[in-house]
Parts: C-alpha cells; sequence; structure tokens
C-alpha cells in the first residue's frame, strides 16, 4: 500500500515529447483513471511508473522512496496488460503461481494464494488449463489473478478491458472495482473509455497530447469541465460547444440566444450538454437534422446555421426531418469558454 | 476538374476490351488446372530424385552384392553380417557419435548463449552479420584454414606458446583426443553460426510485453530465460538441432583434409569409413551396404527425438 508522486516528469522520445512536465499525486488506495484519447501518453505514464520506461526528467516516487534508479522488478508493482502477457507455456495455475516463484515465497503458502486469488476473479475451473484454452474474458481475469496473488504496493492497469466485449466489459469492470476496494490496493488504470472512468475512478485524469488537462473526481470532471477539451471529452453525447459573441449579458450564435454573464464579452464558446435541453422554449432555434430513438431516449440532433446540436429528447419524442424546432436550454447548466478554451464567468 | 473527368473516361474505354481479351482466352480444362502445379515443380522433383533418389536405390541394390569393379557377384545380405562383425565399423560408429556429440552439444550452448545475451542488443542485426560469416566460406577452405592453424602452420601452437600454456610444440595428430579436438574446434566454428541465426530470430519473436510482465513480476532474465523463452523456443530448438545433428553424422571434409583418421583410426567418421571402404579399397558393394546401415541408424535416431520432443511438448 502506498501513494505515488510524479513531480515534473518528462518522457521525450528523441524530439517528440510523449509526455509533458507532469504533476501527479497519487493517494495511498486511491483508484485512479488516466483518461485520454489514444497517443495522448496514458501508457507511457503508466510504463514509467511501472519502470519499463525511463523519464528523460523529473522525479517518480512510490511511497516516500525515489523510484528512478530502482528497476523494474524491485518497485513491487504489478501490471494487467492490454494483450494479458500470459505465459503462453504455462498452466493458469503456474502462471498466477509465478511471482511467488520469483519473490521467493515460501513454497508452503503458495497453493492457498493462488486459490484464494483464483477465487476472487472465479476463476477456479480453468486452473489446469492454458492461457491458449481460455476465451478471452478468462485470459482477462487470468492475468488480474496474477497481478494480486502478491499483495504488490501498487496495481498498474492498461486498458485492461479494451479486448473484451460490451458486456463482458461491463461485468468486470464492477468486478475490478469490487477487487480494488476489498484489496486496498493503490491503483492506476489506463483508459480511452470515459465510460469506464466515470465509474471505476476516485479521481479521473485527463490528458491531452501529453499534457494534464484536468484532475478531479468524476463528479467535478463532470460538472466543472476547465476547458473545452474536457467538456468536449466527457458524456455520451458530450456536450455541445457552440462558438459566439457575447455582449451586455447576452450570448449570441446563429439561431441562439442565452443569457450569460454581464462581465463576459467578445469571442466566447457556449457549452451546453445534450441532456440540459428540452424540446420548447426560446434559447434555440433550428430544423430538425436527425431524430434516433434508442428505446428509453431519443436523440435529437438539430441543425442551427453554424452547427448541429445534440439533444437527449423524452423517449416518446418523434418530429419530421427538416420540421422547425424550438429548444429551451436549462440556464443554471451553461458553460461559457474563452479563446485559450478555459472556462471563464464561474463566480 | 474536367481533366479527370477525361482521364476516367479513357481508363473505363481501355477497360472494356481488356476484359473481352480475357473472355476470349480458352478456358482451361479441369485436368489441365490440376497437372499445372505438377509442371512447375517437376524439374525441381527430377532434378532430386536424380541426385538422391537413385543412388540411394542403387546402393541399396549394390550393397548385396560383392563388386570388383565390373564384377558383381551375388552377396545376399553378406555384406551386412560382415560389417556387423568388422571393428573399424563399429570404431566408426563410435567416432561419429563422439566427435558428433560434443561438437553439437558444443554449438547448441555457445549459440544459446550468445543469441540470450544478445537478442535485445539494440546492434543485433550488426551481431547477426558478424556471426553469419563463418558459415558462408567453403566448407574445404575452412578444413584448409584449420589444417593450416593447428599442424601445418602452427598457429594454435605458437599463440599457445606464448600465453604460457604449453612449453613446446603440439602435435595435435599425436593423441586421440587431441585430433578429435581439432575436427570439433573446426566444426563448432562454422557451424555454431546455424544455430545462432535461429536461435537469435526466435528469441527476438518473441512477445516483449511477456518479458515485460516477467519482470515486473520478479523474475531476472535468466529467470525469463529459463522458465519463458526456452520452452517456448523447444520446438525450433528440437528441429535445429535434429538438423544440425543430421550434418554431422556425415562429417567428411574436415576429417579428409584435416586427419585423415588419424592417429589409428580415432578420427575416423562413418563418412570416411564408407569413402575409404570404397574409394581407396574398392569394395564397393560393401561401402554400399555400410551407407544403408548409416542411413537407418540416422532416420531411427531423428525420428525418435522428433517424435518425443514434440510429444511431451504438445501436454
Ligand atoms: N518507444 C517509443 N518511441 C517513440 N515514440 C513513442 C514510443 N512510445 C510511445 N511513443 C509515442 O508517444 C505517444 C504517447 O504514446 P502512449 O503513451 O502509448 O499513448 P496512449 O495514451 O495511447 O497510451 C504516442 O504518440 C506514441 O507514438
Ligand atoms: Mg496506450
Amino acid at each position: 500500500m502506498a501513494s505515488i508522486l510524479l513531480k515534473n516528469v518528462v518522457k521525450s522520445f528523441g524530439s517528440f515529447v510523449g509526455v509533458q512536465d507532469m504533476n501527479l499525486d497519487v493517494v495511498d488506495e486511491e483508484f485512479l483513471v488516466l483518461l485520454g484519447p489514444s497517443g495522448c501518453g496514458k501508457t507511457t505514464t503508466m510504463r514509467m511508473i511501472a519502470g519499463l520506461e525511463h523519464p528523460t526528467e523529473g522525479e517518480i516516487r512510490i511511497g516516500d522512496a525515489l523510484m528512478n534508479d530502482i528497476d523494474a522488478r524491485d518497485r513491487d508493482v504489478a501490471m494487467v496488460f492490454q494483450g494479458y502477457a500470459l505465459y503462453p507455456n504455462m498452466s493458469i495455475y503456474e502462471n498466477i503461481r509465478f511471482p511467488l516463484r520469483m519473490r521467493q515465497v515460501p513454497k508452503a503458502k503458495h497453493d492457498d494464494l493462488i486459490r484464494r486469488a483464483a477465487e476472487m476473479v472465479e476463476l477456479g475451473p480453468f486452473l489446469d488449463r492454458k492461457p491458449g484454452a481460455l476465451s478471452g474474458g478468462q485470459r482477462q481475469r487470468a492475468a488480474l489473478a496474477r497481478a494480486i496473488v502478491r499483495q504488490p504496493q501498487v496495481f498498474l492497469m492498461d486498458e485492461p478491458l479494451s479486448n473484451l466485449d460490451a458486456k463482458l466489459r461491463a461485468s468486470m469492470r464492477v468486478q475490478i472495482k469490487h477487487m480494488q476496494r476489498e484489496l486496498k490496493v493503490t491503483t492506476v488504470y489506463v483508459t480511452h473509455d470515459q465510460i469506464e472512468a466515470m465509474t471505476l475512478a476516485d479521481r479521473i485524469v485527463i490528458m491531452n497530447k501529453g499534457v494534464i488537462q484536468q484532475i478531479g473526481t468524476p463528479d467535478d470532471i463532470y460538472s466543472n469541465p476547465a476547458n473545452t477539451f474536457v467538456a468536449g471529452f466527457i458524456g455520451s453525447p458530450p456536450m455541445n460547444l457552440i462558438a459566439g459573441t457575447a455582449q451586455n449579458g447576452t450570448f449570441s450564435s446563429a439561431g441562439i440566444r442565452v443569457p450569460c454573464p454581464a462581465n463576459l464579452s467578445g469571442n466566447i464558446t457556449l457549452g451546453i450538454r445534450p441532456e440540459d435541453c428540452q424540446i420548447g422554449g426560446d434559447n434555440l432555434q433550428g430544423q430538425v437534422y436527425g431524430v434516433e430513438p434508442t428505446g428509453d431516449i431519443t436523440y435529437l440532433t438539430v441543425r442551427t446555421a453554424n452547427k448541429n446540436i445534440e439533444i437527449k429528447a423524452g423517449r416518446e419524442f418523434r418530429a419530421p426531418i427538416d420540421s422547425a424546432i424550438a429548444v429551451g436550454f436549462d440556464t443554471s447548466r451553461l458553460y461559457f469558454f474563452g479563446e485559450d478554451g478555459y472556462r471563464v464567468g464561474v463566480n | 476538374m474536367a481533366h479527370s473527368t477525361h482521364t476516367l473516361e479513357k481508363g473505363a474505354a481501355k477497360a472494356a476490351p481488356a476484359a473481352a481479351v480475357y473472355s476470349i482466352r480458352r478456358p482451361r480444362s479441369a485436368t489441365a488446372k490440376k497437372m499445372f502445379p505438377y509442371l512447375l515443380v517437376g524439374p525441381a522433383v527430377l532434378y532430386l530424385l536424380a541426385i538422391t533418389l537413385y543412388p540411394g536405390l542403387f546402393a541399396m541394390y549394390q550393397s548385396l552384392f560383392v563388386v570388383k569393379f565390373v564384377n558383381w557377384s551375388w552377396a545376399g545380405l553378406g555384406n551386412y553380417t560382415r560389417i556387423i562383425q568388422d571393428r573399424e565399423f563399429w570404431a566408426a560408429l563410435a567416432n561419429t557419435a563422439i566427435i558428433g556429440g560434443l561438437s553439437l552439444s558444443l554449438q547448441t550452448i555457445i549459440a544459446m548463449t550468445v543469441a540470450f545475451y544478445c537478442y535485445r542488443d539494440p546492434f543485433v542485426r550488426g551481431w547477426r552479420i558478424v556471426f553469419l560469416m563463418p558459415m558462408l566460406f567453403m566448407p574445404s577452405a575452412v578444413a584448409f584454414i584449420w589444417k593450416l592453424a593447428f599442424n601445418d602452420g602452427r598457429v594454435i601452437s605458437d599463440l599457445l606458446m606464448s600465453v604460457g600454456l604449453v612449453s613446446n610444440n603440439v602435435d595435435w595428430l599425436s593423441s586421440v583426443w587431441l585430433a578429435r579436438l581439432t575436427l570439433i574446434v573446426a566444426d563448432v566454428w562454422q557451424w555454431t553460426p546455424f544455430l545462432f541465426i535461429i536461435f537469435v530470430g526466435a528469441l527476438q519473436g518473441q512477445d516483449e510485453e511477456i518479458e515485460e510482465a516477467a519482470r515486473l513480476d520478479g523474475a531476472s532474465w535468466g529467470s525469463i530465460f529459463w522458465n519463458i523463452s526456452l520452452p517456448m523456443m523447444r520446438p525450433i530448438i528440437v528441429v535445429a538441432v535434429t538438423l544440425r545433428g543430421i550434418d554431422i553424422t556425415t562429417m567428411f571434409t574436415n576429417v579428409y583434409i584435416m586427419t585423415q583418421g588419424t592417429p589409428g583410426g580415432a578420427t575416423e567418421t562413418m563418412s570416411y569409413f564408407i569413402y575409404r571402404q570404397g574409394f581407396r579399397m574398392f569394395n564397393f558393394g560393401y561401402a554400399s551396404a555400410a551407407s544403408v546401415l548409416m542411413l537407418l541408424i540416422t532416420i531411427v535416431i531423428a525420428q525418435t527425438i522428433v517424435k518425443r520432443a514434440f510429444k511431451s511438448g504438445k501436454s
């Protein structure tokens, strides 16, 4: 059990900077999720914590100990790889046992520990099989069991669910969260899937192009996005971002008019979530572009001169394409961003 | 814009006659289609049959006769019963096993060790080229080089004297084990690269993520090798070592050029024994019988090894 500290960490590959000046403090027993689009430096960050990659600059600490010069095998960190990385020539039992053997855990304890770990991920009946004879989900659980069996200081998981189908992913998600709470091991989890991030995390770190955009609880990130990148990344569909101008307490864009804080003026981007819009109202005038019923909810796309706006309408909502429509916004849930993309007009 | 439409039309106009030409071509009959692949491999197969199967069958046939040049007299299995009682035959078999076994073990160990140390080296491509060199020499040239180094030119003796390991010139052909050693050194020098290239390729192909997982599980590079790489490479090792082993059992060039079986037949391998019987003593039937026996022995051993290795690898 330990905290993790990254201080001014930089990782360059030649002239390309993969991770830029990163500062991160993972609290003991925390479940921290690194979230961001593909190529933003999540894996690189995680591999530096694991010791598989050396930071170009900066400090990495686990607990209080400086890790920069400590070899990966001496860091007491367990990692679940995206491709599982099970040892193909060993049975699942031997796979889970491998870290115990390598770390000189007394032989007498092995069987007990292995069975307990296998139990936790419900892998009991498959212990005698080779990895090749397991399904994707079972391999995933075997990789998890191998990581938890020796109770490391830190868990690292790199997109562990991305190779599973949607249903299995949902059930594994719950299982991982439950397991982490039970074991109380500090966990850093990498994903590009915002649903995974929102459901699993104590805190989320949103990254883009090697730079941290925002760190906060899922609620915080959802309700108080720091900039347009975060706002446009979280939510499904994500927040509508509409370019326009503010003047005398009113924000306007083609077909759109909303009140805004009086101190705003000039080019401003308005943010409004699809779930904070309702049919009927006087904030938006446009034409119906598309109606997508999904059963419990209907996604409506409204066309304005500048942009298509996504709206979550009630399950009964239907409208012919190209018909005129008026939409109201929940004006207590408007977001305004300045020209640099950062949030403005917050009191 | 207009330009691109134009070229498009031109392309379409061209395509039509091309299709027509294709459809005019006489459709091949089903048998002709089936025969075509055989036709392609035919020359190669004929060539192989001419240089392997024909001499093989000829040797089997000849082994049933006592042959004095053009006089063939039927001997039945006479040649075989004589060989089984021939001490020189058994000695040659033992020499082949000793020299070949030691040489093959050394080659395997050296190739594996070097491969292990350089497969994740950034310069591994360079290493591969460097280690490949000895294999590219003509075998007889290599044999002459080592003959010079050991016997005629005394290079090795001089080197050993200069570091103080020996005080006089070593006569390599004076002792059974020294003479065998010269053959082993020459073979190891030339053919370790063959195994090295195969082993290093297999190691390089190993999933790097698995190595990283093992690192994080606390494994040293050594234990990764023993616990993960080696078992994964098992089929490759078996095949490579078997191929090399078969090659070594027919070791001839080095013996012919470097030792000629001396001292006292201690370095006479099976191939050299057959050569001596056939082309020095002109016992063609006898030599043929010996080659047939050797072929049988090689097949049986190789089959057993491969079968066993793959069976236990699967379970
Ligand atoms: N070994 C490497 N050499 C060069 N560039 C790399 C290397 N590893 C990662 N990168 C680059 O660094 C960036 C971040 O990669 P990564 O951390 O894997 O992103 P992700 O957030 O998708 O996990 C990518 O643009 C990638 O191409
Ligand atoms: Mg990644």
